[in-house]
């Protein structure tokens, strides 16, 4: 749950998504800025604890980053239980992924905190680019097919009161800004200070450089 | 264990730091980082005190050794397998006295730790690892292992995603060799129980097995054993059932055996199991020292699965000062890993596991899990029927 005092926010912010969408690349990326390959696998969920400054407040995110085979799943309860913001990540070159995705925000729709600040992160961002090349010369439709799920996630997370980012774990773009993102929407307890309900549109104003978050 | 390193500097780092470790120098150099590697070839981050703690264990280690080798010569090689105390009803009553001192005396001698060397043979044996490869064909394992080879299922493919991923850089795991045979191992067991197929976490505990039995089918049998008939049912099936019941448990435990740190945690809202799911499911191999968490598993080869919560129950119990000032869940966890991962003194754990936790009898413990089951199966199934209801937009 956020709490607050004197501006200081600590949120429990949890990561779901199917296997290899880039979860603990996303965390590792936004807590010590690195990326790579073979990590240690986790059991149940890794904690990470970040701290952001966010315009009016310092948000310390307490991170929960989900991992294992469909049976894990009976434990996710226990890790967005309380939580306050979730990220929802799903792989852009795997259709799967994204189906998968929209199940897992479904069951915090029904289950999870109501005020719940929920991110959609469309990860491998990358992938566009170096593969454009590629598919453009063998005409695999690759693009387009990534441009149609992109616009299909656009509109999924418009309609479900998400917010959705492209991001890329390996090239760090994004990361910093999703964390960001969601750190202005967290319902401040002060009700003089509402704003961060209303930044709906805004982008991201801080691009933090990768080192800051170290 | 958790400590990860390339294994080509393995070698290099244990020797350049060993020399810093005079005594004279001790106190200037305590803040410093070193990494080593331990008894069974993991690389640990430590300062010189934890490398000094590891020394001491080490000598130990070989005086508890010396103690097995002398009960050897006076009673025999094989004193420890006589038949138990409660098989022993025909018995005379003079082997019957002497059974019920050998156990006495064999209880006492696993918890200060069986001798790495004897490992294999005392677990094999206590365990109910003998017995159990005893009822198969002796070409079981080798057959299985026929027989599975090239067969591409889930469980084989999440196996090989995770070889990588166990242990990175141990200088033995970590190689194709290694890899290879810790496939084999869990491939194998895959294909034994279907119902289990292949769990994360398995991994971890195999791989650890592999390294104190040396030979694979040894290894294949403890693995057996283990999820047969030494833990609860259903840890690593069916939606984890016997795990979230182990944690309910668990979660009853805590207040009587830790009421002060059970009552802070409450006001925190901080659920135990947020830490206690990875000890219960990798048996405390990601989580302890490598020689802490094999002591741990000489008393649950011997004792049952009790054991799980003495030894959690005591990591929360050494820690409790700092944790009564905790304000954040975040510090509650940071202090509980960090202490895990420092527990380089087995003995220390141990000691608070069973001397300052009291003790709990085998049969009170699955009288709570019978008390939990139902309420376990009732969430587990709600879940499935909830999710199940959810219906899927076609958006
Ligand atoms: N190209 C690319 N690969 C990524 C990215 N993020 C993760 N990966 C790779 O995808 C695989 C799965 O990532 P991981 O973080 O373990 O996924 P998780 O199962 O969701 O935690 C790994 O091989 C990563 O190196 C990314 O942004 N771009
Ligand atoms: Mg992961």
């Amino acid at each position: 749950m956020a709490t607050t005092g004197n501006k200081n926010i600590n949120s429990k912010l949890v990561l779901l998504g199917d296997v290899g969408a880039g979860k603990s690349s996303l965390v590792l990326r936004f807590v010590k800025g690195q990326f790579i390959e073979f990590q240690e696998s986790t059991i149940g969920a890794a904690f990470f604890s970040q701290t952001l400054a966010v315009n009016d407040a310092t948000v310390k995110f307490e991170i929960w980053d989900t991992a294992g085979q469909e049976r894990y799943h009976s434990l996710a309860p226990m890790y967005y239980r309380g939580a306050a913001a979730a990220i929802i990540v799903y792989d852009i070159s795997n259709q799967a992924s994204f189906e998968r995705a929209k199940k897992w925000v479904q069951e915090l729709q029904s289950q999870g905190n109501p005020n719940m600040v929920m991110a959609l992160a469309g990860n491998k961002a990358d992938l566009v680019d170096t593969r454009k090349v590629a598919a453009e010369a063998n005409a695999t439709g690759f693009v387009l097919q990534l441009t149609c799920l992109q616009e299909e996630a656009q509109q999924y997370a418009q309609e479900n009161g998400l917010f959705f980012m492209e991001t890329s774990a390996k090239t760090a773009a994004n990361v910093n800004e999703i964390f960001h993102e969601i750190a202005k929407r967290l319902p401040r307890v002060q009700p003089q200070n509402p704003s961060g309900m209303v930044l709906m549109d805004r982008p991201a104003e801080r691009v933090a450089s990768a080192s800051c978050c170290s | 264990m958790y400590g990860i390193q390339s294994k080509r500097d393995l070698a290099l780092e244990l020797q350049s730091q060993i020399p810093i470790l005079r005594p004279s120098i001790h106190t200037r150099r305590a803040q410093i980082v070193v990494k080593f590697q331990d008894l069974y070839g993991f690389t640990v981050e430590g300062n010189v005190d934890d490398v000094n703690i590891l020394n001491e264990v080490r000598e130990k280690v070989r005086q508890q050794g010396r103690v097995w080798w002398a009960l050897e010569a006076s009673k025999g090689a094989n004193w420890y397998l006589q038949p138990s105390i409660f098989e022993g009803q025909s018995l005379k009553a003079s082997l019957k006295l002497s059974a019920l001192a050998n156990a006495i005396t064999l209880k006492k001698l696993i918890r200060k730790g069986i001798p790495p060397v004897l490992r294999p043979k005392v677990w094999f044996s206590l365990s109910g690892a003998a017995k159990k490869k005893s009822t198969a064909p002796d070409s079981y394992y080798n057959d299985l292992s026929k027989a599975v080879e090239g067969k591409v299922t889930p469980a084989t493919r999440q196996i090989d995603h995770d070889l990588p991923r166990t242990f990175p850089g141990h200088p033995w795991l970590d190689t194709p060799e290694g890899h290879a045979a810790l496939r084999r191992v869990l491939v194998g067991y895959s294909f034994r129980d279907s119902d289990v197929g292949y769990c994360q976490g398995l991994n971890y505990v195999a791989a650890l097995l592999l390294l104190v039995m040396k030979t694979e089918e040894d290894a294949f049998w403890m693995l057996a054993v283990l999820l047969e008939n030494v833990l609860v049912n259903d840890c690593y099936t069916n939606n984890l059932s016997g795990c979230h019941v182990e944690q309910r448990v668990f979660k009853d435990l805590l207040p009587k055996k830790c009421p002060r740190i059970a009552a802070h945690l409450e006001e925190l809202d901080f659920d135990v199991s947020l830490v206690a799911t990875e000890w219960f499911l990798c048996l405390f191999s990601k989580s302890l020292p490598s020689e802490t968490t094999l002591r741990v598993w000489d008393v649950l080869f011997y004792e049952g699965a009790k054991v799980l919560f003495h030894v959690a129950l005591a990591i929360f119990k050494m820690k409790e000062e700092e944790l009564l000032v905790t304000h954040h869940v975040g510090d509650v966890i940071n202090i509980l890993q960090k202490t895990s991962h420092h527990l380089f003194d087995p003995d220390e754990l141990l000691t608070v596991a069973f001397d300052k936790i009291g003790s709990m009898t085998t049969g009170t413990i699955s009288k709570q899990r019978k008390k939990q089951e139902p309420a376990v199966m009732a969430e587990l199934d709600q879940r499935l029927r909830r999710l199940n209801s959810i219906k899927v937009d076609d958006k």
